[in-house]
Order: C-alpha cells, then sequence, then structure tokens
C-alpha cells in the first residue's frame, strides 16, 4: 500500500460533519407517518381488535390491521435456504401476515399500523387501540422448544422444527470415535445478541397509481437484494419496485432482510395515495429488528494416542425466534457447514442442524453469522482437548493444521479452502505476542490480585460467497464527462468509496478524486451482489479492476484516433495514451470530456465476474485479567495475526478488524438479551440493561499480517470483515478460562459478565475454603 | 406524544406558585431523568415548570464549616470546581461519576437527590456527610430526607434550593457501574465527619441506606482492614438478570474495602 491511501476515508467529512443522507433523511411532499402497535405479549391469540378509538382522533387518516395484510396477500417471506431434510423435503417456511392475523408470536410483533398527519399523532394514536388476546403458553428457548411437550407455534411446523439437516460421514465419523485413545466433549453457547447499528431502521414509501410503482427509500445492504425479497413478499414486479438507497448507519447484517414494515407502508400507500413514512424508535428497534446468533452447539472431537485429530462431530440447536427471516437459517447453517474442519486436518466429520422456532423476535444474519459460532465450538474443543491431554496449546494446533502442500483442499464437508499458512500465523502471532513471556505477566498480575490468562485461536472463515451469479460494475461518463463508477454494493460503514474508488484510479492511474462512486443505484442495469459476508471488495472490488481494465481498451481506438494514430501505435501509462516515440498524447479523462454529451457516452461500458469464496484466516492472542473480587473481565493484550490475502486499504482493513474485534467483546462480556422464561418478555430492552461494547474495552490491537494472496479474485483479496468477530470469541472466552483454570473452573459460558465470573469463581473457592478449614 | 405546558419560572418564589397552581405540574431541572420518562410515556404532567436557570439555585461557596451547593448545579460544574476539590474532593470524583459527559452537563444535584433514584449516585454522599437539604420551606436532615425507591421528605410543590455539606476531616467514595446503564451497582461513601464515621451505600439496595455495621467498625478503629471481616446481609438488597443479591452484597463491602482504602490513603 502506499502512503497516499493512509489518510481518512473519502466518505469520513461528509459522514461526521453530518452531511450523510440516511433513511430518515428522506421526505416528500404530502406525507403521512406511521406508527405501529406491537404486542406486549409473547405468544397469543387475537381475539379482537378495537380500532375506533384511534380513528377517532384528530389528525389519524387510517388504522390497519392483520385483515389488510391477509387482503394483500403479504404473508409469504423469501428465504435462501436451499438445502433439504433427509427425506428431501425443504425448510418449513411458516407465514407471516405484514400485520399479525390471528395470533401474535412474539413480543414486539406488529399487530396494527397507524397512518396520521405527523409522527406524534400515529404513536399516541396507537396507544388507543385496544387489543383483547387469549394468551398461550410461551417457549423462549431453543432446545426446550424442540422438546416433545413444548407450545407449538405454527401448526404449519410441527415440533418447532423447520429444517434438520446434516452433513457429513455419520458412520465414518462413529468408526473413529469407537477407535480413538481419547474423546473431547463439550456444549457451548453462542449467545443472542441484539445486533444495534447506530441508524434504527427507516422507511418512506410511495405509490405512484399511474405507474403502478413504488419508490421505496430505507435503510439496506444493496439494491438487488432487498428489491428481489420485497417483490417475494409482496408479488408486485420487481421493475415496479423504484429502491433509493443512500447512506446506511451500519448493518451488520439487520439490514439485509425485508422486513414486515416494508410490506405494510405499501398497503398504506396504495390504499391513501400518499408517501408514508416511518422511523423505528430505539425501543422498536430492540424488539423486532432482527437478533443475532443464537445457537447451542455441542461438539465432539476424537484423538489418537499421538493428538491427532481423526474425526469430530457437531450438533447445532439454531434459535430462529418466532419466523424465518430471508438469511438466517442459510447462514447459520451454511456458514458453519462450510467450515466443520477449521484450520485442521480431520478425515472423518458429520454435523447435524436443528433449525427451531421460539416465541422471541427473529433471528437473521449478524457479523460473521455462523463462521464465529464454528470457529468458537472448534477452537474450544482443541483447547479443552490439549488441556485434557497436557499438551501446550499451539503444539496440538502444529500437529494437526492443514498442510500448505494440502491445497486446494476439500474439506470433508462442503467447503474448498484456497491456499493458506496457518502454522506462519501462528508462529508469527505467538511471537509478536511473547507467548513464552507469559508466565512472568501472569506472575506480576498475582500479585496485584488479579488472574490473568492467554487465550489463543486459529480460525479460517468461507466469505465473499455471494447470491448472485456474478457481479457487475458500470462505468459512466457523465454529461460533463466525469468518470463515475456504479456498483450493486453499498457501504453500511466499510469505506466503498474509498476503496473501489482507489481501485480504479490505481489501475487506470489517475488520481483517486477524479473517480466518483455511486452504489445501489436505481435504474443501473447490473447485477451483483448485496454488501453482506465480507464479499464487496473481493465481488465488487474486484470487478472494479476488470472495469478499469476494460476502459483503457475500449477508449484505446478513440485516443487513437484524437492522436491520428492506429490503436496499435498507443500505449496507455498514468492515466494517458502516448504515441511510441511521446511526442503525442492525451489525457483519458481529457479524452472523455471531448466525448461528453454523446449519448450514450462511447467509453461507457459494464465489466463482469463470477468471483468465487475466499478463505481469510488468522491467529488471535489475547490476554484477559480478572479481578476475582468482583469478577470484572479487562482485556490486557490483543495481538492478531491474519491473512486477508492482498491488503488494498491498511486503514480501512485495521478499521474492519477493531470493529470485528470490539463486536466479538461484546458478545463475550457485555451483551445478555434475556427474555423471561414463563412470560416471553424482553427484559434487556434497552440500552440501560443491554450492555453495549465500550470503547475502552478494546485499547490497543496489535494488528500483523501474514498474506497469502487469493487466486480466485484479480485483486488478491480474501474478505475480512467478519475476520475480527470469527476469531476473538474463541480467543477471549479461552483467556478467561485460562485465567481462572487454576481455580478448577473447566467450562465457561458467554456472556462472562462480571456477575456470572464472579459467582463461579466463589463457587469454586468454596470447597478449597472448606478443605482449608 | 400528549401535550404538556412549558412553563420557565423567573424566580424561586414563581416556580413555587406555579407548582401551587398547577398540582398536577412537575419541577424540572437538567431533565435528565424527567425527559426519557416523559418519551416513554411513563409521567404525564400537565406542565413542566422548569427551574434550571434560576440564579437562586446556582452557586458553590464555602461558607464557615461547609461546602454549600446550589441545587441546580450540573454535575460536571461540581466535578470541575476548584472549591468542590479542596474542600470535598471525594464529592467532585463521584459528580464525575455519574452518567457521561452529556448526562453530567444537563444533570443537577438537586435533581439527583430529589429524584432519589436508588442507584443514583449523590444521595450516598448527602447522607454520608449529614448533609442539610435547604428547600423553599425548610432544612431537612439527610436521614430524614430519603425514604426509600424515588421517596424523599419533600412535600408537594417543595423545591430543593440547596444543600449543605459540613466539610469532614476526609471522605472517599468508590462505585461499581452497571455495565450498561453506568448507573451505581453498588456505590459506597465513607466520611470521617465531626459527628463520627458515617457510610452510606446505594445502588445495592432499594434506597440509600447508611451500613451501620462499617460504621460501628470504622468507629471502633479508622484503619486499614476494618471492614474485611464484615459480613453484608444479602435479604433486602436488589435482584435482577445483571446480578444477584449476593453478587451486590459482595460488591457493597469490595466497594467498601476501596473506599476506606482511598480514604487513608
Amino acid at each position: 500500500m502506499s502512503e497516499k491511501h493512509a489518510a481518512n476515508r473519502r466518505e469520513d467529512l461528509r459522514l461526521i460533519t453530518g452531511r450523510g443522507r440516511y433513511s430518515s433523511d428522506n421526505n416528500l411532499p404530502g406525507q403521512l407517518h406511521a406508527s405501529f402497535l406491537r404486542c406486549d405479549c409473547a405468544h397469543a391469540e387475537i381475539v379482537a381488535i378495537d380500532t375506533a378509538p384511534a380513528l377517532k382522533r384528530p389528525g389519524v387518516v387510517a388504522v390497519f390491521t392483520g385483515e389488510d395484510a391477509i387482503a394483500a396477500g403479504y404473508k409469504n417471506f423469501p428465504n435462501l435456504m436451499t438445502f433439504t431434510n433427509k427425506a428431501g423435503a425443504g425448510i418449513l417456511q411458516p407465514e407471516r401476515p405484514v400485520l399479525a392475523h390471528g395470533r401474535v408470536r412474539f413480543v414486539g410483533e406488529t399487530v396494527a399500523m397507524v397512518v396520521a398527519e405527523s409522527a406524534a399523532i400515529a404513536q399516541d394514536a396507537v396507544a388507543d387501540i385496544r387489543v383483547e388476546y387469549r394468551d398461550l403458553p410461551t417457549v423462549v428457548d431453543a432446545e426446550d422448544a424442540l422438546k416433545p411437550a413444548a407450545p407449538l407455534l405454527h401448526t404449519s411446523v410441527p415440533g418447532n422444527l423447520t429444517l434438520e439437516w446434516d452433513t457429513g460421514d455419520a458412520a465414518a465419523v462413529a468408526q473413529a470415535f469407537k477407535q480413538a485413545a481419547h474423546v473431547t466433549k463439550l456444549k457451548v453457547v453462542s449467545p443472542r445478541v441484539v445486533p444495534s447499528p447506530m441508524e434504527p431502521r427507516a422507511a418512506l414509501i410511495s405509490y405512484e397509481a399511474a405507474s403502478g410503482c413504488y419508490d421505496v427509500y430505507t435503510n439496506s445492504q444493496g439494491i438487488g437484494m432487498l428489491r428481489w425479497q420485497i417483490s417475494a413478499l409482496t408479488g408486485v414486479p420487481e421493475d415496479k419496485l423504484r429502491l433509493h438507497l443512500h447512506d446506511v448507519g451500519g448493518s451488520f447484517g439487520q439490514r439485509s432482510a425485508v422486513y414486515p414494515e416494508h410490506g405494510a407502508l405499501m398497503i398504506a400507500s396504495k390504499k391513501l395515495g400518499r408517501p408514508i413514512k416511518w422511523v423505528a424508535t430505539r425501543s422498536e428497534c430492540f424488539l423486532s429488528d432482527s437478533h443475532g446468533r443464537g445457537i447451542v452447539m455441542g461438539g465432539e472431537l476424537a484423538l489418537d494416542r499421538d493428538g491427532k485429530f481423526l474425526a469430530a462431530r457437531y450438533d447445532f440447536v439454531v434459535d430462529m425466534g418466532a419466523y424465518l427471516t430471508t438469511t438466517g437459517p442459510a447462514s447459520h447453517v451454511r456458514n458453519p457447514a462450510i467450515c466443520t474442519t477449521g484450520v485442521y486436518k480431520i478425515p472423518a466429520l458429520y454435523a447435524n442442524f436443528r433449525v427451531a422456532l421460539t416465541n422471541t423476535a427473529p433471528i437473521a444474519a449478524y457479523r460473521g453469522a455462523g463462521r464465529p459460532d464454528i470457529a468458537y465450538v472448534i477452537e474450544r474443543l482443541v483447547d479443552q482437548a490439549a488441556c485434557e491431554l497436557k499438551i501446550d496449546r499451539a503444539e496440538l494446533r502444529r500437529r494437526n493444521f492443514i498442510p500448505l502442500d494440502a491445497f486446494p483442499y476439500k474439506t470433508p464437508t462442503l467447503g474448498t479452502y484456497e491456499a493458506s499458512d496457518f502454522n506462519g500465523c501462528l508462529t508469527k502471532a505467538l511471537k509478536a505476542a511473547d507467548w513464552d513471556g507469559f508466565p512472568q505477566r501472569r506472575e506480576a498480575a498475582r500479585k496485584r490480585g488479579k488472574l490473568r490468562g492467554i487465550g489463543l485461536s486459529t480460525v479460517i472463515e468461507g466469505t465473499a460467497a455471494g447470491f448472485q451469479p456474478k457481479d457487475q460494475i458500470a462505468i459512466e461518463f457523465d454529461a460533463d464527462g466525469r468518470l463515475e463508477v456504479f456498483t450493486v454494493a453499498l457501504s453500511q460503514g466499510q469505506g466503498h468509496e474509498t476503496t473501489f474508488a482507489q481501485i480504479v484510479a490505481d489501475t487506470l492511474g489517475i488520481a483517486a478524486e477524479s473517480v466518483t462512486l455511486r452504489q445501489s443505484v436505481h435504474g443501473k442495469n447490473i447485477v451483483g451482489n448485496h454488501t453482506g459476508g465480507s464479499r464487496s471488495l473481493v465481488g465488487a472490488g474486484s470487478v472494479c479492476k476488470i472495469a478499469a481494465q476494460k476502459l483503457i481498451e475500449q477508449a484505446r481506438p478513440l485516443a487513437a484516433e484524437a492522436l491520428e494514430l492506429e490503436p496499435s501505435q498507443v500505449d496507455y501509462a498514468n492515466g494517458a495514451y502516448r504515441s511510441r516515440d511521446g511526442a503525442k498524447s492525451i489525457d483519458l479523462l481529457e479524452l472523455a470530456k471531448q466525448h461528453a454529451g454523446a449519448s450514450p457516452h462511447p467509453l461507457n461500458l459494464i465489466a463482469e465476474a463470477s468471483v468465487a469464496a475466499t478463505f481469510p484466516n488468522g491467529c488471535h492472542i489475547a490476554e484477559v485479567e480478572i479481578d476475582p473480587e468482583t469478577g470484572v473481565s479487562e482485556i490486557a493484550a490483543y495481538t492478531a495475526c491474519d491473512d486477508c490475502g492482498t491488503v488494498i486499504n491498511h486503514a480501512i482493513v485495521e478499521g474492519q478488524m477493531h470493529g470485528g474485534v470490539a463486536m466479538g467483546a461484546g458478545q463475550v462480556f457485555g451483551e445478555q438479551t434475556v427474555y423471561d422464561k414463563s412470560s416471553g418478555q424482553l427484559l434487556s430492552g434497552s440500552f440501560s440493561d443491554y450492555a453495549m461494547p465500550r470503547a475502552g474495552w478494546v485499547r490497543d490491537i496489535h494488528m500483523n499480517d501474514h498474506p497469502l494472496i487469493s487466486k480466485v479474485n484479480v485483486l488478491g483479496a480474501k474478505g475480512v470483515g467478519e475476520s475480527g468477530c470469527t476469531a476473538s470469541l474463541s480467543t477471549l472466552v479461552t483467556a478467561a478460562l485460562d485465567a481462572v483454570r487454576p481455580l478448577g473452573i473447566e467450562h465457561l459460558d458467554m456472556p462472562l459478565t462480571a456477575s456470572r465470573m464472579w459467582q463461579m469463581i466463589q463457587q469454586a473457592q468454596q470447597p478449597q475454603q472448606a478443605k482449608a478449614k | 406524544m400528549f401535550q404538556f405546558n412549558y412553563l420557565k419560572a423567573k424566580s424561586l418564589a414563581d416556580a413555587a406558585a406555579l407548582a401551587k397552581a398547577n398540582p398536577d405540574a412537575k419541577l424540572m431541572s437538567g431533565g435528565m431523568t424527567l425527559l426519557p420518562t416523559l418519551k416513554q410515556g411513563l409521567a404525564q404532567p400537565s406542565h413542566l415548570i422548569d427551574i434550571g436557570g434560576l440564579s437562586e439555585l446556582s452557586g458553590i461557596e464555602v461558607k464557615g464549616n461547609t461546602l454549600v451547593i446550589g441545587a441546580a448545579t450540573r454535575h460536571y460544574d461540581v466535578a470541575s470546581s476548584a472549591v468542590v476539590r479542596k474542600a470535598i474532593p471525594a464529592l467532585a470524583y463521584l459528580a464525575n461519576q455519574i452518567g457521561d459527559p452529556q448526562v453530567r452537563n444537563r444533570g443537577t444535584l438537586g435533581g439527583s437527590v430529589a429524584n432519589n433514584d436508588p442507584a443514583a449516585d449523590y444521595p450516598s454522599a448527602v447522607l454520608a456527610l449529614n448533609a442539610t437539604i435547604v428547600t423553599n420551606q425548610r432544612e431537612i436532615a439527610a436521614d430524614d430526607f430519603f425514604q426509600g425507591m424515588f421517596a424523599t421528605a419533600l412535600e408537594e410543590g417543595e423545591i430543593v434550593v440547596r444543600i449543605v455539606f459540613p466539610l469532614p476531616k476526609r471522605a472517599a467514595y468508590e462505585k461499581f457501574p452497571h455495565p450498561a446503564s453506568g448507573y451505581a451497582m453498588a456505590g459506597v461513601f465513607i466520611a470521617d465527619t465531626a459527628a463520627g464515621v458515617r457510610v452510606a451505600v446505594t445502588g445495592a439496595g432499594p434506597g440509600v441506606f447508611r451500613w451501620s455495621d462499617a460504621e460501628a467498625a470504622l468507629a471502633r478503629g479508622l484503619k486499614a482492614g476494618a471492614l474485611d471481616a464484615l459480613h453484608v446481609d444479602a435479604t433486602d438488597l436488589n435482584e435482577d438478570f445483571h446480578a444477584t443479591r449476593e453478587y451486590r452484597a459482595n460488591l457493597v463491602q469490595v466497594m467498601g474495602k476501596r473506599a476506606l482504602h482511598k480514604l487513608l490513603a
């Protein structure tokens, strides 16, 4: 990376000086405002709804209920899950009217929508609606939901089980376990989190009767994915949906799916003939934005006498909440299935996934989306095995790494890994973290009254696998001949404006400022993946480079003509075409200007590529100090050595790693989503009760890289957006576990809240104290 | 949004008259608790009477053996006041632990004390320092003022004007912040006063309370380790999904020990 790219991101000044255009910044003349009545019970039949008092309130225009949703037929949400069970049956997709009809199944489900002249009137009128419910028994835990006597959410989903899918060779695994010298078993939880991006959910939707088109202003991860989903939900053809997407204040997977509110606003706008706007409150976000994670994972690892892995078996129970989201099942089953072998050579593998429904908010993709979870259970297993067999943690890993000469490595389940140097990453990280000097630091901490532990993870994840068969990029020149690059991908904070412009500019040899990026623009006839799954740099970014190369060739004849030469007689370098003798030259951008106004501009082009999955990997090492008096954990040191292939922009990669590690720290130490077991109420429904990670939690990350250039894309990059999450969960938990192992504690589950840690330490110390007495 | 009227009081007398004339009104100082409550629809007063800017409620000064702080003084002003830092440094420290910078620049001493949130920081200082709450009607001793969760001795329409803190020989505060809200999960204020050592606990129970066992132990000797052998009874402490009452009892003891350590340093 050259120093010229080390500066702030191009979008930063605009965004941090309040000049971003977020979803709620959109307004249309004559717009009305919506507010949703959300049920306050977790599972109930709707006996009666009385909307009359709300309609009487001055300024209220209309109230919509489940009857309107059924009449419109808006109840079938799309799903990306294509896997089938042993009998060949696909996932059972329960109906979900965009306004609840007949029954509610989680606290916060949309029951009615008031449309009024102002948002305040609409909110007040929501409180006027009277709903009579008949309570039903509630189940909020996924394992409980799969038990025979559990309350049933949907008659269409027997046993609350939407899909049971398995992968691998069960018989071979069983055989290997029989022959194993040692078996390590554990059960861990990747607890449910509330993703909480800074920008709340919002939408403004306007129906145009003359054309039958809907204008949709909302926050999203990309135009194609959302347009397809809205169309699938509503039956409105995609060419009648005009999506207007601008800046997005964070998503982490949460903005990838269509939501019921989109459908409800469409119903209202069509009926009333006016634009309808809705902006969620933070309380609504807690209750009804898709949640993340929520997986219970059983794991077993079989080893031979020398500590070589023979087989592994996993049992996943995946909590999906009360309804299936577009991305939830696919991301929580497919993504972990790709990496069941981790970074290790495990000859026999088997994994079973049960996708369950509970009376809780629906779950969808959340940064990593199944990747951190599978990495977590594998790394916990390996650590536990090392402990049980008294083999050094790094050494056990070295004995089992997939060796460099084994790539491309086809795993026994879904994945085929591209080349990675796991031992190289590990060795570099151990040195950078001063692994060998840890005993002194532990002793120094002990003298200060602290328990200090060190944790290590070596992880891999399958990223950048899109749902679209290819990614396209358009390069166009505007009326003044300025270069614009159009992507389907849409930044939610990833810095596309900086990175993609940089790729195009570097390929063309021009200044990055000459390139303007336009993302997810309606009317651009290009296909591609939305921004998710660490995809955009690898997919859209690669095609940016291809598009720029194509531009050089496409402009060559015009340049030659301008220079009065044959195309074969001009060379391109540093933004200009030159005659061989160097006597004549013309800048690419000048050439483009000369043709400005032509329609279409002769240099406009579309480039495309199909880009395969990449496998970023790395070794993270953390040291955690625990105060035994209060149970408070503190990250004392954090070292990362990652292979994300070619780094296009170090500042952005570092930002992604910092964010990913901080999100991991949030899940490990703070975030706690608590539904009351009997009532199904969300007890952690505000930032007063839900502990987000704080800036001070992750003070310094010592970052190193050990890149092996990817061969599946022209940039050589591997998608890095989720790596920080994938590595940090197991790294931080095993560090904390290492700190308390000397007390006899052998198992920890996230979140490691101070209260929980203190209780564990107390329980561990009691028998010791009793002995001492 | 339900309708309410906003009234800006011109003087303390004006505020009292407005409160009397409007029995469903609420007095507002910094509004850091009241405004979120309004937004959630949990309070629906007919009027808000803004007393935050009244000059009669402002000012920080040492008068004789006391530190007098106007009720509308913001947490930031207490935390950064050279006068407070010299007179009762533990009080300045406490003020700097409240909420976040936004809250500290809006929230006020009087508002916090009058609201008596069981997890607020200030009540522990007021109680441990044996302060006097001066209202527009009378003077109330701290021991009589705090009456459990959100309950105080204040009558309807009675306004806290200032708080008079007798200068202690020394004092210290230690707090364990709630991981999400930053309120005290347990906060212990120890004050070595002319009337003896007083110890107040906030956050752990349904309201601020004096920790009599600790006071007795410290009366026997204000020295290191004096609180080590105490057992905090968890029976009446708060419990929720964040922390068991046993954990809170432990925090009371640990924060007490740490406050004592600080006081003796």
